[in-house]
């Protein structure tokens, strides 16, 4: 029977892994896709794109998001609340703001309202399919102040779990100036905030005092290496900031200096000079969530593929894996494959030793090889 | 509180721009009344002219200046010679554009299709007008015309006597290689609807909503396959036919979808690289009385047993069966063999009337999912009171060109997805 891509089959022979619909699609093979599907313009493809805002009580994070909506940008943006509490005071806040607010039950997101969060995006998509609700093209989510991310992350990383109709574009934490140093000290959801954050937002500069910031700036920086840091004067900021697709899918996203956090926690940037073998990377993944997956807080990178024409982006949050994406082209010159790991007590050294073992194993030792008929003994 | 109903008539007013980008609208100076033919003219002078056929009378068609998409400029539009005549269909190759004309009853005239020198897109030239009309012809409804030698039809002829008034339209190959004497050298349609074939006429669908005849709609013929013609035939579903002697086209398969869907198959398009044909339906009643009308994905890897393995989902008809017009599939993007026409065999974009224009991923050709929509207002002047786009092109710098059939002219776009 025909491969899929038959080179790529060649050179990667388990690259069906990861792949949607497995060996059916063999029967129709396209010239145009790649082994992972239709190659993307971007990450998202066609997926309803989601921003997360987390921060702690009382970081700012309404007023962040009411000033967004307020913009031509923030058109189209169903909006979905969790509340911890029984009031839903940040609900009425946003009702005027946007048409679509969905409020999640008493509780938090991360321990035991994600089916809720699943039920509601389901629900969301469906009425906006029926046309009972408008038409929209993005979802923020607004944590709970006590939220931690990664559960959330972890809705959305597979299919099942919504990830064909989602794509988190971003996780954006905001802090609060005055009391911000003292909550990271004080609350380890509050630094499992900052440490996933694609970009961080320090509010209420202007009620802080004047060393606050820098001072604050630099925690953040310890934490987490590679997001972005701005500060937003009552809640306002470019909603390009917001949406900012562009420093995800570029270089910027996929590289971060070491970094060890508190909590054991620790990022690190995997990089590799040559294109890498499919099937190295996807066993040395599957080894590693079947032994640490509950160590991986977010795994993500850009892959240089064998015989892929555009870099692959991979994710991982916890024991889940997000369906590789194959894009158009890669986003600069550089075509190292770089993959950034958010772990918990592992290191940079492990996952290189992992990687370079699973490679020693798929390759055949060359001293267990037949030697030529010639060179054996008794050979005539 | 507000009722459901009360929720979803308010739904109707609203637009949807899911992963495209609007670029321009143009209403063609009020004229924007658009048929099924579309088709692109790089000019000697490097100006990129969109053609467009018109629905119906007064306008026969428009050349419109799309070089900058975002700033489209009428160049040219023509007159029909008489009210109750339509173009509805054009193709061009070079500088020569084909362009069909309908009739809306059998016996009038002129009815046939005419050839245009349109090397000075400001001033059309005619070359050749072929009579097509006839006692019991309505003249061309569809042309298809890509290899700048066959035109291929969907046509009555003055000697075609159907067996019922409705499969007056059977497919006609006429050679064109001189420009100034076209000539007709093969034809073929379903035995039975034409007096005197000796086998018995087709059984009718259910009058009178979905009885809309046996007759032919679109003759595609791809370079890759200048032997075939995938043929749809409305009633009868679509064939593939060998054409390889044109004087004698034969049925290589049948594959027809209705009872018990509801008919009127409108446009064959395959996938060469991935054994795939795209067949669509064509909504012809308001209302979504005749829905489910859809686009079927076959898979063709045995031209002589072609077998439906999925359809393109469509959104709830319930949101769209009450905003007014049709709802349901039509045109698709043909891959026409044009350098300047974009080709792929992962994508499929085509229009569903109120439904407006929609893009499939088909990667995964057993579950096809919608990665694009775009649904405008309502336009000035609709008489149904909603979108009902009709058509669509899109070019090989992947702009998205879409019509609306009553008034809204011509919308223009980016994929985004």
């Amino acid at each position: 029977m025909a491969r899929l891509i038959p080179d790529f089959a060649a050179l990667n022979p388990g690259y069906q892994f990861y792949q949607v619909g497995g060996h059916m699609l063999e029967l129709f093979p396209s010239p145009t896709a790649g082994p992972f599907g239709r190659r993307l313009k971007r990450e998202r493809g066609a997926r309803v794109p989601v921003t997360v805002v987390t921060g702690f009580l009382g970081a700012g994070k309404t007023t962040l998001l009411r000033h967004f909506l307020r913009r031509p940008e923030g058109a189209g943006t169903a909006v979905i609340v969790n509340e911890f509490g029984s009031t839903g005071i940040d609900d009425a806040l946003l009702r005027s703001s946007s048409d679509n607010v969905a409020l999640l039950g008493n509780g938090c997101l991360c321990c035991n309202v994600r089916s809720d969060l699943a039920v509601t995006l389901r629900r969301l998509i469906a009425d906006r399919e029926r046309g009972v609700v408008p038409h929209f093209g993005r979802i923020v989510i607004e944590t709970s102040g006590l939220a931690d991310p990664s559960p959330i992350l972890t809705t959305f990383a597979t299919d099942r779990a919504l990830g064909g109709e989602f794509h988190v574009e971003a996780v954006i934490a905001v802090i609060a100036a005055p009391n911000g140093l003292h909550t990271i000290e004080t609350f380890a959801e509050a630094r499992r905030q900052i440490i996933l954050a694609d970009r961080i937002v320090i509010s209420k500069t202007d009620i802080a005092d004047e060393d606050a910031p820098p001072i604050l700036t630099r925690t953040l920086r310890q934490l987490n290496p590679r997001a972005c840091i701005i500060e937003a004067i009552a809640g306002r900021l470019e909603p390009q900031w917001i949406l900012a697709v562009e420093t995800r899918e570029g270089a910027a996203g996929f590289m971060a200096d070491a970094a060890i956090h508190t909590d054991e926690i620790a990022s690190f940037t995997l990089v590799e000079d040559g294109p890498i073998a499919w099937d190295a990377f996807a066993r040395t993944m599957e080894t590693l969530v079947a032994l640490r997956g509950a160590d991986l807080l977010r795994v993500k990178g850009l892959l240089n593929v064998a015989g892929c024409a555009g870099p692959v982006v991979v994710q991982f949050v916890q024991h889940l894996a997000h369906p590789p994406v194959e894009l158009e082209r890669w986003p600069d010159d550089d075509r190292r494959s770089r993959v950034v790991f958010i772990a918990r007590n592992l290191s940079e050294r492990q996952v290189k030793g992992l990687l370079a073992a699973v490679r020693a194993v798929l390759t055949p030792d060359p001293a267990l090889r037949s030697p030529p008929a010639t060179a054996r003994p008794g050979a005539r | 509180m507000e009722s459901v109903n009360s929720v979803l008539n308010k739904s109707a007013s609203e637009s949807v721009c899911w992963n495209f980008k609007l670029l321009a609208h143009h209403e063609l100076a009020g004229f924007g009344g658009m048929g099924e033919g579309m088709a692109i003219q790089v000019a000697k002078d490097g100006r990129r002219i969109m053609w467009l056929a018109h629905e119906s009378a007064p306008k026969n068609f428009t050349g419109v200046d799309v070089s900058d998409p975002r700033n489209p400029k009428l160049v040219v539009q023509t007159d029909l010679p008489e009210s109750f005549m339509r173009s509805n269909s054009l193709e061009l190759v070079g500088d020569i554009m084909a362009v069909a004309y309908q009739t809306q009853k059998v016996g009038q005239k002129p009815a046939g299709f005419e050839l245009f020198d349109i090397s000075a897109p400001e001033k059309p030239q005619s070359i050749a007008y072929v009579d097509a009309s006839g006692p019991t012809s309505r003249g061309v409804h569809q042309l298809w015309f890509c290899d700048g030698e066959y035109v291929h039809l969907a046509a009555g002829a003055p000697d075609f006597k159907p067996t019922h008034p409705q499969d007056d339209q059977f497919y006609r190959i006429f050679d064109v290689r001189n420009l100034s004497r076209p000539e007709e050298v093969g034809r073929w349609w379903l035995p039975g609807t034409r007096e005197g074939d000796g086998v018995p006429p087709p059984v009718r669908h259910q009058a009178p909503l979905l009885d809309r005849g046996f007759r032919a709609h679109n003759t595609n013929v791809y370079p890759q396959r200048p032997d075939r013609c995938y043929l749809g035939y409305i009633d009868a579903g679509m064939f593939v036919l060998d054409i390889s002697d044109k004087a004698h086209p034969k049925p290589i398969c049948q594959w027809d979808n209705s009872p018990p869907y509801t008919g009127f198959t409108h446009t064959v398009v395959p996938m060469f690289n991935r054994n795939l044909l795209i067949v669509t339906d064509e909504s012809t009643s308001d209302n979504a009385s005749d829905w489910p009308k859809l686009v079927w994905i076959l898979d063709a890897r045995d031209e002589r047993h072609p077998v439906p393995i999925s359809t393109c989902p469509m959104p709830p008809v319930d949101a769209y069966k009450s905003r007014g017009g049709r709802f349901g599939a039509h045109n698709i993007h043909e891959n026409t063999p044009s350098p300047y026409a974009w080709h792929s065999e992962d994508i499929v974009i085509g229009t569903f009337f109120n439904g407006g224009l929609r893009a499939y991923d088909i990667a995964n050709p057993y579950q096809p999912r919608e990665v694009a929509a775009f649904v405008p207002p309502a336009p000035a002047m609709s008489p149904v009171g909603s979108i009902q786009l009709n058509d669509c092109f899109v070019d090989e710098r992947k702009v998205v060109y879409t019509v609306d059939r009553f008034s809204g002219g011509l919308y223009i776009l980016e994929m985004d997805f």
